[in-house]
């Protein structure tokens, strides 16, 4: 199973959002050890509402992990939560945050 | 088909959970750790510590019965082998919560009397309205009574639990971080297998509708007995102090040490409730409200 969120990217030209290139981050262990070790760095506890989410992060809205990513996140790109199984596209709200939006 | 799950396995299953946070672990908590001695030596507080883990273990014997029971009857062979590795977890669970009681000072020859005396009748009831859809085979209706009402619910409380005694028990507070990781498998194998199976199935939404508006129902219910036995706040707050923790407990803004238990009621059924409309609606059913009992 390959939940790794870069692996599933659409490509940043496709989103029409921006054609800036992405910005890239290094992922730190979190503590998050409810998937196999090798994929645990894409995952994050939540800490709730006041948990501001980088640019690289985005909440699965069906078990509540945070999904990261070593790239930005941009609408259109499709991650995949491993924690609960669930595919999702990347959408922007009206207030302009990243949200997923869930493919059955 | 159950695309979702083509690649999950057992071996994923033994990477994340026994040889991921379950690892080292000893019931579920890290070996050595004790309840607090303020709880075994308080007779009250034991009391009241051995009826919350009794609905525990109702509730998950509850889920052990329908997660078994709903093997035979998945369609495919993917939601087979998953529900296989669920009914590992339920186990699981029915075990680490009757060891609590056990911890609690509960006799294993006084078990199923203590589970008798204390089990909430309408908790009892919520699990007869699943459990009656599982003898029937239903596959559909099983899996969003089981995945989604009662994981869902599960999922919550033991959210709420957890926020409530990390500060004061670490022991039952590392027992429920293990429950809650299980449960982001079961609400999500819920949600995603239901939420292709109900568009071929269009014709079971009333049906599933009226089961979930009956379980909401006996939850509620449970729910309403539960906080009407809980000590007040000011007891709460002095329990949380004796027992040498913060007595902040902050759980969707309501704090758990100092609020008035109407008002921790409240909060729970707010927010299980709330999350029963986004997963019902997001599958595609019309979340029916119970009548508040």
């Amino acid at each position: 199973m390959n939940g790794d969120a870069d692996s599933k990217l659409a490509g940043a030209a496709a989103d029409g959002e921006t054609s800036k290139p992405r910005q890239r981050f290094v992922l730190e262990e979190t503590g998050f050890d409810e998937v196999p070790e090798k994929y645990r760095k894409y995952y994050r506890k939540w800490k709730g509402p006041s948990d501001d989410l980088g640019p690289n992060e985005v909440l699965c809205p069906v078990c509540k992990v945070v999904i990261r990513s070593t790239r930005e996140l941009r609408p259109g790109d499709r991650v995949y939560c491993m924690a609960c199984f669930t595919r999702f596209t990347v959408t922007r709200s009206e207030l302009g945050a990243l949200e997923a939006t869930i493919e059955y | 088909m159950a695309d979702f799950l083509s690649a999950y396995s057992i071996q994923y299953w033994l990477e994340s959970c026994p040889q991921g946070y379950l690892e080292d672990t000893e019931y579920g908590h890290a070996p050595g750790e004790t309840e607090p001695a303020l709880l075994l030596d308080d007779p009250q507080l034991r009391q009241q510590s051995i009826r919350t883990t009794v609905q525990l273990v109702v509730g998950e014997r509850c889920a052990l019965a329908a997660s078994s029971g709903l093997i035979n009857a998945a369609p495919d062979e993917a939601s087979k082998r998953y529900l296989a590795t669920q009914t590992l977890d339920e186990a699981r669970h029915v075990e680490i919560f009757t060891q609590r009681l056990y911890d609690l000072g509960v006799k294993k020859t006084e078990l199923e009397d203590v589970l008798r005396e204390h089990a909430n009748p309408n908790l009892v009831k919520f699990a007869e309205v699943l459990l009656e859809k599982v003898d029937k085979k239903d596959f559909v209706a099983g899996v969003v009574g089981q995945n989604i009402v009662l994981e869902g619910m599960a999922f919550t409380v033991f959210e709420m639990l957890h926020a409530g005694v990390k500060g004061v028990n670490p022991k039952f507070a590392h027992t429920l971080s293990g429950t809650i990781a299980d449960e982001r498998r079961h609400v999500g194998f819920g949600e995603n297998r239901i939420g292709s199976l109900i568009k071929e199935h269009p014709e079971k939404k009333p049906e599933i509708e009226r089961m979930q508006r009956d379980m909401s129902y006996y939850m509620l219910a449970t729910f309403a007995d539960a906080f009407r036995r809980a000590p007040d706040a000011a007891e709460r707050k002095r329990l949380a102090q004796d027992l040498g923790g913060r007595p902040e407990a902050s759980w969707h803004g309501v704090d758990l040490a100092t609020a008035d238990p109407k008002d921790m009621e409240q909060a729970l059924a707010d927010t299980v409730l709330k999350e029963f409309k986004t997963r019902l609606g997001r599958i595609g059913i019309e979340y029916q409200s119970p009548v508040r009992p």
